[in-house]
């Protein structure tokens, strides 16, 4: 990674509306050909990071480096702004301008960018090019954007919930057009609400929570550092015997069976066979990185490590 | 791309994304000319040469007012709702890109009403004037749109969408009618006389009718200072909202 150029750097960025503090020193560095993927519940701030470095807001503190150049205040070059895409959450074009009409027009912006032509296509709309934007499906006018995106052939790429709205096959196919981004060399940085997509795409995922990163590593750290898997299994040993199990932190039961979730697995799996040797259906999985990520932002996320608690 | 591309191209689309609203283009460029037909035109008083081309001049200034309010105002206000100026923003395109592309519409939109009233007027209301009457009376039009637009993009920046449209027609149909748009400023009451001199729409109007010879008699300079006073602070405090918007502070 200390090869490639670095595309963005933000440093213990602060951010305060109205004496509440949205963004409380946030650190990030991104490189070239690396997808970053900022999770966090609502109202964790992503969106404000995003609007603080490309600089639709000002920030109250902390440096913003963007393609190598410091940022100051909310001023933002024409020049880097040519090498910038953005696709932000609340994103509607004109309503009663055609697909090929918005691709025409945003084209015509960027120096060295895709013509409208191949815009239409990167979105996958030639069969609605002549469609008003206000005709388009959620997921059509979430494509546009996406293309509209990409019309000056960005350096760096800003996705803010990016396929919001899309069935699954679309999902899939703007996934494929991210991965074919990272190969180029395009920075990409991404905040989803679909934690699939975080583990689909990501070199590096970001938890922020409450304004600060809370946990920063791969989406497979991230799933080590929640640290426990799930055992389940249909079992005749009680409650407590169960939670006196070595690694047992949580026990639930549901339909007949019961879901532990143990710190270390093996030990709760071989102590479990030696109390009860007629155990039957046992499965130990891995926890889902939408699991990890909420344990990770729960607030008594601090106290879950440790304490045995019967949640029924 | 050259950046006059990128201009054209931004006024182009503009116009084509107004003019496929109906509710806005009907509006528009009806309501002056209906209303100047009825009240210049067939409700004439008998025997008066004048009145039809008094009326053309203040009914001219209400058309134009109307437009380059509403474009700034409404369209401005939905943009910043959609998000679809943040996305401009962000992209590389020259914010006076933008605002010149609103001003051109709104003066697409002046010229039409301009051409159509001035039909009206020398074919229904046989008004008579010298071609450099026209001509001057035409440009005077298209210049007085610049202080109106200055009040739509102020509350295109400030209003939500929702609240844009009904509080550009409570600015814009009380003010025509206090400065003399819809009935001769003459006919209104001596007080609200007293107080037209406020509205910008007052002075527009007057320097009109300067142009057929039929004004208040005040000087061409105290219409020409006042308008440009009202539109430097119009525009001061534009450039503040904006700044205030882009987080400039």
């Amino acid at each position: 990674m200390s090869t490639l150029q670095t595309q963005l750097k933000v440093t213990g960025l602060v951010k305060r509306f109205a004496g509440k503090t949205v963004l409380d020193g946030v650190d990030l560095s991104l490189a070239a050909g690396e997808v970053l993927c900022i999770l966090g519940p609502n109202g964790a701030g992503k969106t404000t990071l995003i609007s603080a470095i490309l600089g639709l807001i000002g920030a109250d503190g902390g440096e913003i480096e963007l393609l190598g150049q410091s940022q100051k205040g909310t001023a933002r070059s024409m020049a880097l702004r040519q090498q910038c895409g953005v696709m932000m959450q609340i994103g509607s074009l004109s309503a009663n301008l055609t697909v090929a009409e918005q691709c025409d027009l945003f084209s015509c912006y960027y120096q060295s960018g895709y013509s409208a032509k191949e815009l239409v296509g990167l979105a996958g709309l030639e069969s609605h090019a002549n469609a008003r934007f206000g005709r388009l499906s959620g997921g059509q006018k979430q494509r546009l954007l996406f293309a509209l995106a990409l019309a000056g052939k960005p350096k760096l790429v800003f996705l803010d919930e990016p396929t919001l709205g899309m069935d699954v096959e679309a999902r899939r196919s703007l996934w494929q057009q991210i991965r074919q981004l990272k190969q180029q060399g395009v920075a990409v940085v991404l905040t989803t609400h679909y934690l699939e997509e975080a583990e689909q795409l990501a070199d590096r995922v970001m938890v922020l929570h409450q304004g600060q990163f809370i946990a920063s590593g791969s989406p497979a750290e991230l799933k080590a550092l929640t640290r426990y898997k799930l055992v389940q299994c249909c079992t005749a040993l009680s409650d407590e015997a169960l939670l006196a199990l070595p690694g047992v932190l949580q026990l639930s039961r549901e339909q007949g069976g019961i879901t532990l979730h143990s710190s270390h697995a093996e030990q709760t799996v071989l102590a479990l066979l030696t109390q009860d040797n007629k155990v039957s259906q046992l499965e130990v999985k891995q926890v889902a990185l939408e699991q990890a990520f909420l344990q990770l932002t729960a607030p008594t996320a601090e106290h879950s490590n440790g304490t045995k608690e019967h949640a029924a | 791309m050259s950046s006059l591309a990128i201009y054209q191209k931004e006024a182009w689309y503009d116009l084509i994304s107004v003019w496929r609203t109906p509710g806005f283009v009907l509006p528009a460029l009806a309501f002056p000319v209906v209303f100047y037909l009825f009240f210049g035109v067939l409700f004439s008083p008998a025997g008066s040469t004048s009145h039809a081309a008094y009326m053309l001049v203040t009914y001219s200034c209400f058309g134009i007012m109307g437009p380059a309010m509403f474009n700034f105002a409404m369209n401005i206000a939905s943009d910043r709702a959609q998000g679809w100026l943040t996305l401009k923003r962000l992209s590389p395109m020259p914010v006076s890109a933008y605002l010149l592309a609103k001003m051109a519409t709104s003066l697409v939109f002046a010229m039409l009403i301009i051409l159509m009233l001035f039909s009206v007027a020398a074919i229904f209301g046989d008004v008579r004037l010298e071609r450099s009457q026209w001509i001057g009376l035409a440009l005077l039009l298209l210049a007085g749109t610049i202080p109106f637009a200055f009040i739509g993009l102020l509350l295109g920046l400030t209003l939500s969408d929702k609240a844009a449209p009904g509080v550009v027609n409570l600015i814009y149909l009380p003010m025509a009618f206090l400065s003399g748009l819809w009935l001769p400023v003459t006919m209104l009451p001596s007080f609200l006389q007293q107080l037209a001199w406020v509205w910008p729409s007052y002075h527009l109007s007057q320097l009109g009718l300067k142009v057929v010879a039929m004004d208040q008699g005040q000087p061409v300079l105290l219409h020409l200072a006042i308008l440009g006073l009202t539109t430097a602070v119009l525009m001061g405090l534009c450039v503040l909202v904006f700044r205030r918007y882009t987080g400039a502070k």
